[in-house]
């Protein structure tokens, strides 16, 4: 659906995205992680076609042209930056946008209608957008971005900034998204969505793919071990039966499958009082592969 | 052209629900025009005085005295001249007419004009009513000097006198009309002496008519009629580099706040964007033109005096202030510094151009700078259009530099907007 091979970019001496190649398949979500200024949004911005790569190729289509108007119209692409009229109602953005595309008439009117149920704003279509929350003009963005129903989403850091009803709204309009086999690039600094929602994950950082894989070969490859910490209700009778360190009624095990662990110790007859389960996640991940966590 | 139509479309409803810029694009220029034509309109005593040319060809004691009358009126600025500088300077449109004393002005004018008065006014057609306003200035003081030569005894006497002697030794009478006019004079005499000079008042002698003929103008530099003759044209000036801040800021603002990225993601090229952005200036800017014109017209006579020229002048205005504006949206990448650097371009195009001071007031240096400005051509084509009574043909020299200016700015624009994008 989508190859990237060997794309490279800098800005004024520095580089953006240092020979990055990948491959995305239809209908799959595939997530761009890494911080802030890792080069997810220059990445993108080459594979849709708004920025000139100094050097490499990208294929969507079996065509090498994301500038083409006829594999345009496959694409919607959803910007960090809130890309909408602030001065036009959700309805006239999304008319607007949608004659963009070259919808029109009672098409127009009906995808308008879907977007805006979409997104939750069918009772606010008609207000100004300026006078929208953070949340909506966020759905706002996003609506505006598959008004025309494209095949390829590309959504850049979607739920910036946003509340928490928001960003499940957005997760569960990209799941359906997903369900009706959309092929979706996300870009996210955040884990807890790419491990939510994509299948595949390319741990970027200072322009470079580290590892490109789905989540759980991810964190199987990098995460560590998880770890269970608890306080039992009375000290085991038999402390070496427990796979792990035992001091009184305090318990630390390292294992890789802990939920298994835990339901293993539960049947031995262990009664705990707390317990926190530490599980490798994608930020394990990344701070195994390149010594700092996601957000420093 | 649909999507170029929709993307101007939109522009329109942005600037519509921009109530800060549309002041700027509309409400502004109207107060400008209003306040200074009022302005200036309180400060003048009346109509401006009538250009003309005068030529004695008398060149008597009489005519040299009343060419030095009219020549001290406050009604006239006039110039003594020989004829034919005089045909010339009506014919380069520098006076408004000429006024020849011919040759026997002298030997008619004691008495009331019979038949044709030895003056001729020679005007531009297309100047009726100040034609119309001189003669009735020339019978005035025509009829005055008559009055003040009858009223006075003793050069009634003393032409009297003259008279009778004339009559007795005129031959081609016979001795009783002799006898009927000697007798006539003395009677006429003997009332004069015995009169006072009140009694003598002309006050209702008719005179002849002054011939006027047309001299066919070669270029036009006619006056306005009004202080609002010259405020619209230059509120129409502000109104244009209103529209040219305002859509080159939104060109920045689609930059800036990432609709731009939308834009060129859709399946349009960058020509339908800038199209659609030029459309959109264009027609606010032949939208405040009509705006103001009508305001002008209809509420402060402003007397539009060629509707085709004005369309076009309005037309290449509109088209050069396009091009400016594409070219003031890449002044900066940011809209601070668009505004800025924008507000300062304008600044100096309005100065120069007599968006501030009237062109025609201007010093001569400054007028010389002046023809680098598209603003001055703006002003210029309207005002051809309006009072200056400019002919299609001498409408194509602003027109012409207007619309070149309008398509070097746009495209140079457009080019370095293209790359700054890539």
């Amino acid at each position: 659906m989508i190859r990237v091979e060997n794309l490279r970019k800098s800005f004024n001496g520095t580089v953006a995205v240092d020979g990055i190649s990948l491959e995305v398949n239809a209908s799959e979500t595939f997530g761009l992680l890494g911080p802030n200024g890792a080069g997810k949004t220059t990445t993108v911005n080459m594979i849709i076609g708004l920025l000139k790569p100094d050097s490499g190729k990208v294929v969507i289509n079996g065509t090498g042209d994301p500038t083409n108007p006829q594999i345009r119209l496959d694409i919607g692409n959803c910007p960090q930056s809130l890309s909408i009229y602030e001065d036009m109602s959700a309805e006239e953005n999304l008319r607007f946008f949608g004659k963009m595309y070259g919808l029109k008439g009672m098409e127009l009117s009906k995808k308008v209608d879907w977007a805006l149920e979409f997104a939750g704003l069918t009772d606010r279509r008609s207000d100004l957008s300026r006078d929208y929350s953070g949340g909506m003009k966020r759905r706002l963005n996003l609506v505006a971005a598959m008004i025309h129903d494209p095949t390829v989403l590309i959504l850049d850091e979607p739920t910036v900034g946003v509340d928490p009803q928001s960003r499940n709204l957005i997760f569960e309009g990209i799941e359906a998204m997903k369900r009706e086999g959309k092929t979706v690039i996300y870009t996210t600094h955040y884990m807890e969505e790419a491990e939510r929602l994509c299948d595949r994950v390319a741990i970027i950082d200072h322009g470079v793919i580290l590892d490109l894989d789905t989540v759980e070969s991810l964190i199987e490859k990098h995460g560590g071990v998880s770890v269970i910490e608890g306080d039992l209700i009375s000290p085991p009778d038999n402390p070496e039966t427990v796979p792990g360190m035992v001091e009184g009624t305090k318990v630390r095990i390292e294992t890789d499958r802990p939920m298994e662990e835990f339901a293993a110790l539960s049947g031995k007859g262990l009664k705990f009082s707390s317990v926190r389960i530490d599980k490798a996640d994608l930020e394990a991940v990344f701070l195994n592969l390149t010594g700092r966590r996601l957000r420093d | 052209m649909r999507k170029v139509i929709t993307l101007a479309a939109k522009d329109l409803l942005l600037l519509w629900r921009d109530k800060f810029g549309l002041f700027w694009v509309a409400v502004f220029p109207l107060l400008f025009a209003v306040f200074f034509g009022s302005i200036f309109s309180m400060g003048s005593k009346g109509p401006s005085a009538i250009s003309i040319a005068l030529v004695d060809q008398d060149s008597t004691q009489e005519s040299q005295a009343f060419v030095e009358k009219l020549s001290t009126m406050k009604e006239l600025d006039a110039k003594i001249v020989g004829f034919e500088d005089a045909k010339n300077m009506v014919r380069k449109g520098r006076v408004a007419a000429y006024v020849v004393v011919e040759e026997g002005y002298s030997a008619n004018s004691d008495f009331i004009f019979a038949g044709e008065v030895p003056i001729k006014i020679g005007s531009d057609p297309s100047r009726k009513a100040e034609s119309a306003y001189l003669q009735g200035i020339l019978m005035k003081t025509m009829y005055e000097g008559f009055q003040e030569r009858m009223s006075n005894p003793v050069k009634m006497t003393e032409k009297l006198d003259e008279m009778t002697e004339s009559m007795k030794s005129a031959v081609d009478l016979t001795d009783g009309q002799r006898k009927t006019l000697v007798d006539l004079f003395s009677g006429l005499r003997d009332f004069v002496v015995a009169a006072d000079a009140e009694s003598l008042d002309m006050a209702d002698a008719g005179m002849g008519e002054i011939k006027v003929e047309t001299v066919e103008r070669e270029t036009t530099s006619a006056r306005p009629r009004s202080y609002y003759d010259i405020s619209f044209p230059q509120s129409v000036l502000w109104g244009l580099i209103g529209c040219a801040a305002s859509f080159a800021l939104s060109i920045v603002y689609e930059r800036s706040r990432g609709t731009l990225i939308r834009l060129r993601l859709a399946p349009i090229s960058r020509v339908h964007i800038l199209a659609g952005k030029g459309l959109a200036c264009f027609i606010s800017c032949v939208g405040v033109i009509i705006l103001l014109m009508l305001f002008g017209g209809l509420i402060f006579g402003v007397n539009i005096s060629n509707t085709l020229n004005l369309a076009l002048a309005a037309a290449a205005s509109a088209f050069c202030f396009v091009g400016i504006m594409m070219l003031l949206s890449i002044l900066g990448k940011t809209e601070r510094s668009v505004a800025g650097a924008g507000w300062s371009v304008l600044m100096i195009i309005a100065m120069l151009g007599g968006g501030m001071v009237p062109a025609m007031v201007m010093p001569s240096w400054m007028k010389t700078l002046s023809h680098l400005s598209p603003a001055k051509w703006a002003v210029y084509s309207l005002e051809g259009a309006i009072w200056r009574g400019y002919t299609l043909s001498e409408m194509m020299q602003p027109i012409g530099i207007l619309v070149g200016i309008g398509i070097l700015s746009f495209s140079l624009g457009a080019f370095i907007w293209s790359r700054m994008e890539a």
